[in-house]
């Protein structure tokens, strides 16, 4: 069951230590990792076939794995009988301005906070852990109530704004992580030449800090793309985003809910795109940011 | 930094998160001590609401459903997440293409994992597992209306879905282990498996605990992929403490505000509790850094 790979040749090492030997990969772990990625992917790829059958055949049973035309009828369902381009920006719009928002707020905070000493960081993760973990209905119900109260209930704004707040936490915790690797006396030698603190995090800081601003940045904006809950309590119809309006359309007759399926790849279809063009920057925000906080 | 930069530079976030965040939080906390509607001032009625939602035995069967999952799906995720963790350390080329399709697994948005799940398992839309499965096994598992096959899908959802996080965060775990630590292992005699219990797993005893964390603190929360996984999750037992708190304090008709305030805050302490070992330990270091 285990397969005993990366240190394999235990047994072997006698005398020396090698140099830095290339790993030569275990060909019964490789397969069962292979087998493990399509597991992986299996129901994206499922959803994937399913949208592109004709209707009739769809959601056949047995299922109907060939003898069939692909077909794209089912984006242009989606596309010419129900809202789904008005879903899509809604979705899109609250995704980019509470993304922008979170950054705009979240490095000047984050900046300030990496210029205190270690502690800092500590109470930080603990808050940042503390409200990710919070049930999320103990902020949005009340959140609902305030938005109705303003009349401002189903509208982007209401969503993004909410959506910054709930996402600030983590968007600081990471950000500051990446700033505190950054020497103070960078800052002093600035300050010297005569910036500003604001001049500093401006021409200094922000420059030197891409990386770390595109992995947060990436993060919000796949945390905001695809929220489900937020979204279905605070928007009605004029707002809706997509992931709401998939699961309204469950349930529903079989070509509505083809139509779900290919909302929900077309939804996944840019998320995909940006993790496999952000890897790294996800990869780094994984790991870096939270094992050294 | 002076006290006013530090001041506009915070002030901002910290406006957006007491706003948004604390307020409404505190409100939370007054709601659950009142009978209240939406858009309504509330009347205070004491403790009523938390003994109601107590003594409710619907509630208690969320809390029970809530607690298995999380307690086997963390267990999945942290033995399953090691070894995978361990075979893609090891591999050579296959290395990024492995790890990007579970990425995938892990961005794509809930609800889209779960409705393509639920596809998977549902013989009114010619799914591929139930099929496999019955066949090897013989008989017709009711995926959906009977309590225990529906557990494992959600479980299998729930493992599916956060594995990759494990799997990533253990890998970069793994790369901080010092070689020379495993060298002396390898000399004094111990094997593969000694190794990984005494040596490499106790080194790593900080990322395994947030792992664990993170995990917990997720699964606890499930919401989201009920709603396709389990369309009559109260009906078989199978409802999470967050959709009690949704069914009973917003959907349509059942307008419980003050109980479901009540319940957020039992799971808001449940949490603090989950949380208590991680906070004292992060408070530990923050005083030996300060």
């Amino acid at each position: 069951m285990i397969p005993s790979t990366a240190t394999a040749p235990a047994t072997k090492v006698v005398g020396p230590a090698p140099k830095r030997r290339r790993r030569r990969t275990n060909p019964t772990a490789a397969i069962l990792l292979i087998l493990l990625a399509v597991v992986m992917l299996a129901p994206f790829i499922w959803t994937a076939l399913s949208v592109t059958k004709p209707t009739d055949v769809a959601f056949a049973n047995p299922p109907v794995l060939s003898g069939y035309t692909p077909t794209l009828e089912a984006f242009k369902n989606l596309w010419e009988t129900t809202y789904f381009a008005e879903y899509l920006v809604n979705t899109a719009v609250v995704a980019v301005i509470s993304t922008v928002v979170a950054l705009v707020l979240g490095i000047p905070a984050a900046y300030a906070l990496s210029r205190f000493p270690g502690y800092v960081s500590a109470i930080l993760l603990l808050l940042a852990l503390v409200f990710r973990s919070l049930p999320r209905f103990a902020v949005v119900l009340p959140m609902y109530d305030i938005s109705r109260a303003l009349g401002i209930y189903d509208t982007n704004f209401a969503l993004a704004a909410a959506l910054v707040a709930i996402n600030q936490p983590f968007s600081i915790w990471l950000l500051r992580n990446f700033f505190a690797e950054i020497p103070k006396e960078l800052d002093e030698a600035a300050m010297i030449d005569g910036c500003t603190r604001w001049g500093t995090l401006r021409r200094i800081m922000i420059p030197l800090m891409r990386p770390g601003i595109l992995t947060a940045g990436v993060f919000v904006f796949l945390f905001a793309f695809q929220e489900y809950l937020t979204a279905l309590v605070l928007t009605d119809t004029a707002s809706k985003t997509v992931p709401v309006f998939i699961t309204t359309q469950l349930g529903q007759t079989l070509p509505m809910l083809q139509q779900a399926g290919a909302a929900a790849m077309l939804l996944t279809l840019p998320v995909i795109a940006i993790s496999f063009i952000a890897q790294k920057y996800l990869v780094a925000g994984l790991s870096d940011g939270s094992v050294k906080g | 930094m002076r006290r006013r930069e530090f001041a506009s530079f915070i002030g901002p976030s910290l406006l957006v998160m007491v706003g948004l965040l604390v307020l409404p939080l505190i409100r939370t906390v007054q709601w659950s001590f009142q009978e209240v509607n939406y858009g309504q001032a509330g009347t205070f009625i004491g403790l009523s609401n938390y003994t109601q939602a107590l003594g409710d035995p619907r509630f208690g069967r969320a809390v029970f459903f809530t607690l298995l999952l999380t307690a086997i799906v963390t267990a999945l995720i942290l033995v399953v997440g090691y070894l995978v963790a361990i075979g893609v350390n090891g591999l050579g080329k296959l290395r990024p293409y492995i790890l990007g399709s579970m990425l995938v697994a892990y961005v794509l948005p809930g609800v889209v994992g779960a409705v393509s799940f639920s596809w998977l398992f549902n013989s009114n839309f010619g799914g591929v597992l139930n099929l496999v499965i019955e066949r090897l096994t013989g008989q017709e598992l009711l995926w959906f209306t009977d309590t225990w096959p529906n557990r494992v899908m959600i479980i299998a959802h729930t493992v599916w879905h956060l594995l990759p996080f494990s799997v990533l965060m253990i890998l970069a775990g793994l790369q901080g282990v010092p070689k020379e630590l495993r060298e002396a292992a390898r000399i004094d005699g111990a094997n593969a498996l000694k190794m990984h219990l005494w040596v490499i797993i106790p080194t790593m005893r900080g990322i395994i605990g947030f792992v664990c964390l993170i995990t917990i603190m997720d699964v606890l929360r499930t919401f989201d992929s009920l709603i396709p996984l389990s369309p009559q999750a109260d009906a078989i037992g199978n409802e999470s403490i967050m959709f009690y708190v949704f069914d009973n304090a917003f959907r349509d008709g059942s307008q419980q505000l003050g109980l479901g305030s009540a319940v957020n805050v039992l799971s808001i302490l449940l949490i603090l509790i989950c949380l208590f070992p991680f906070i004292r330990d992060l408070l530990k270091e923050a005083k030996a850094k300060a």
